[in-house]
């Protein structure tokens, strides 16, 4: 019974920690391009994800077939161009401020989206249901199709993601711009087109992360908090100068946040993984898969 | 009159501004033409700008991030409480350890910020200022949780501020302090030190710049500050409760420094009286007030916006653009304001 009880929270763990490591990702491949750390990654998830359960509540409503389908691609369309429209009005015209600079800007957007969100979609929180509900019995173990559901996306999105940089030439010129930004674009590759692509991904992979997590944690506008702040510390955990080491922290984090949950403390749970979290970084300042940055004085 | 004054020291327009405005409550206080919400927005104010000049210590000066300082200042607020609840000790001795205790805790920050570059630790800080705060909600014994603590206001040698209008002189002859202990910090040997790490770590480091003494510094000073505030901010409004320390106020202080102005002290004030006044004055706006936080929308494009056509600061560029030429034109030979343009890289 023991291990079983192991094996459902890794399960569990590997359907967060999926979740983390999309949303990680998104944070990594906008850093990597454009060097803006988006703070708000989580806010626009949140706000993805209300415009979906907008979308699906609507679409069952008006006895659409497949309410949920509509919605999921609903949120696809609408975070790609919800990330567009971010990038260009808020993140292009600061392009040129300091490090700093472009951090705050980013800080501003979360009070902007969160504000809005809760302009536009009240402060209450809704039920959101899963991509597939019920549950599953294999042997002893009983598990969510849902989980399943989610770690399959997340594997189905990375493997994409990571196909096209590496294989692509899209995926050069990303990884040319995140080299260096200058001499990509004397090379001929359109940084702002590259900049403003990572900006839609990430915003999408952020709304999957948003509607996958929204059965759990029902939709409001602090949905994404917890998550949005996992995902960040499995970037720093992963390391932000490679693209795989945010995957790895964020099944660590995952794995770690339910096993401590189950078998320590559910109360001192975020506390208790934090705590470890700093004391890697203590001993890795740069993640575990990141290098120390070259740095001119 | 004024000429003469702003001459002979710099920082005397601050301790002018501050008198005057304490001249002012004096003689409201006998006149009462201020409501008392007016007064609990000045006090606002002032705690604020305590909280505003101890960030901007960390990052207008010295260069560090945190966002977790929140849960310092939450600190200092619940060690005022306990103190004064349970321990019944001297207002200005529990004062002075609400600035300590996180000092100490602060320093522990300094030293994993010393292994962390900026956007690590901006994002470590955030996870530990998450921490804190469930800290403060699961600790019952020490906070009560999410009952919250109530405690009184202030005595000193018998004579209890409970008049809001005594509390605010009581809090602005404390930030009158603490903008002299900051002024002359600045421009002491430290305050360059830090000013030269916050420029470039590599440059100040070869000039014999101890990177380990003056973050360490940094984390303490500023923390000693947030965590006064934090006991200003139990005073004032008597009621302690976890859901005030999270990663927003934290966020506030951020947005406070960067909307009044990096590495100054007006700039810091400035900043705290625009976080406060925001919602005031969206709430009394008939349109804007129907809008359900209004006040985070316009707080967060007015970082944007000033970060991008006013990346000094509003404080910073009123300053820059009025009174600092009009105070070259007569005496003073201040003006340091052209290296903040240049900061940053760090």
């Amino acid at each position: 019974m023991a291990r079983i009880i192991f094996i459902q929270n890794i399960i569990g763990g590997l359907e967060t920690g999926s979740l983390y490591a999309l949303a990680a990702l998104g944070v990594v491949l906008i850093y990597r391009v454009s060097d803006v750390t988006n703070f708000a990654q989580g806010e626009m998830a949140m706000f993805s994800t209300f415009v979906t359960f907008t979308i699906w509540t609507y679409s069952r409503a008006a006895g659409l077939p497949y309410p949920y389908l509509i919605a999921f691609i609903g949120a696809l369309i609408f975070s790609a161009i919800f990330g567009y429209s971010i990038e260009r009005v808020f993140i292009r015209p600061t392009a040129e401020s300091s490090l700093l600079g472009k951090m705050i800007v980013t800080f501003g957007l979360i009070l902007i989206v969160n504000g809005s969100a809760a302009a536009i979609f009240g402060t209450d929180s809704y039920y959101m249901q899963r991509a597939i509900g019920g549950t599953m019995i294999i042997g002893n173990l009983v598990v969510r199709p849902h989980s399943f559901f989610v770690i399959f996306l997340a594997l189905v999105i990375m493997a994409v993601l990571f196909y096209m940089i590496r294989n692509t030439m899209f995926g050069v010129a990303i990884r040319a711009t995140a080299q260096d930004r200058e001499t990509a674009r004397l090379m001929g590759v359109n940084t702002t087109k590259v900049t403003a692509f990572t900006w839609i991904m990430a915003t999408i992979m952020g709304a999957i992360a948003g509607l996958m997590i929204a059965p759990a944690t029902n939709v409001s506008t602090g949905m994404m908090a917890d998550v949005h702040l996992k995902s960040f510390i499995a970037a720093v955990l992963g390391g932000f100068t490679s693209f795989i080491g945010p995957v790895i922290g964020g099944l660590i984090i995952g794995i770690m946040d339910n096993l401590v949950g189950y078998y320590i403390s559910t109360n001192w749970q975020t506390v208790i993984v934090y705590g470890i979290l700093i004391l890697i970084l203590i001993f890795k300042p740069y993640g575990l898969f990141g290098s120390r940055p070259q740095k001119k004085v | 009159m004024l000429d003469s004054l702003t001459d002979s020291h710099p920082y005397t327009k601050y301790i002018v501004g501050t008198l005057i405005f304490m001249l002012m409550i004096l003689i409201d206080l006998q006149l009462n033409i201020f409501a008392s919400r007016t007064i609990n927005l000045f006090i606002r104010v002032v705690y604020f700008s305590i909280m505003a000049l101890g960030f901007n210590m960390l990052l207008g000066f010295a260069g560090q991030i945190s966002l977790g300082h929140a849960a310092y200042m939450g600190l200092g607020a619940y060690l005022t409480a306990y103190f004064s609840n349970f321990m019944g000790w001297n207002f200005l001795l529990i004062l002075l350890l609400s600035g300590l205790i996180p000092m100490v805790l602060g320093i522990a920050l300094g030293l994993i910020a010393l292994r962390m570059e900026r956007l690590y630790l901006a994002i470590a800080t955030l996870g530990l200022g998450v921490t804190g705060q469930m800290i403060f909600q699961e600790w019952r014994a020490f906070t009560r949780g999410f009952s919250g603590i109530r405690l009184d206001r202030p005595e000193i040698f018998g004579f209890a501020f409970n008049n809001s209008r005594h509390f605010l002189l009581l809090a602005t002859a404390i930030l009158l302090l603490v903008i002299i202990l900051t002024y002359n910090f600045s421009r002491s040997r430290t305050g360059r030190a830090l000013s030269a790490m916050r420029d470039s770590e590599y440059a100040s480091q070869s000039l014999g710049v101890s990177l380990f003494k003056y973050k360490l510094l940094a984390f303490a000073a500023s923390s000693f500050y947030v965590g006064i505030a934090g006991s200003l901010y139990a005073y004032a409004e008597r009621f302690v409760h976890p859901s005030t320390w999270g990663v927003e106020l934290s966020l506030d202080m951020l947005a406070m420094v960067v909307i009044g102005g990096l590495a100054s002290i007006g700039g810091s004030i400035v900043g705290a009286a625009f976080l406060v006044l925001v919602p005031r004055i969206t709430a009394a706006t008939p349109l804007l007030a129907e809008i359900t936080n209004m006040n985070y929308i316009l707080t967060g494009l007015a970082m944007i916006l000033v970060i991008k056509y006013l990346p000094l600061g509003i404080y910073n560029t009123i300053d820059v653009k009025l009174i600092q030429p009009y105070l070259i034109g007569r005496s003073s030979k201040e003006f340091r304001y052209q290296d903040l343009e240049k900061q940053e890289e760090g």
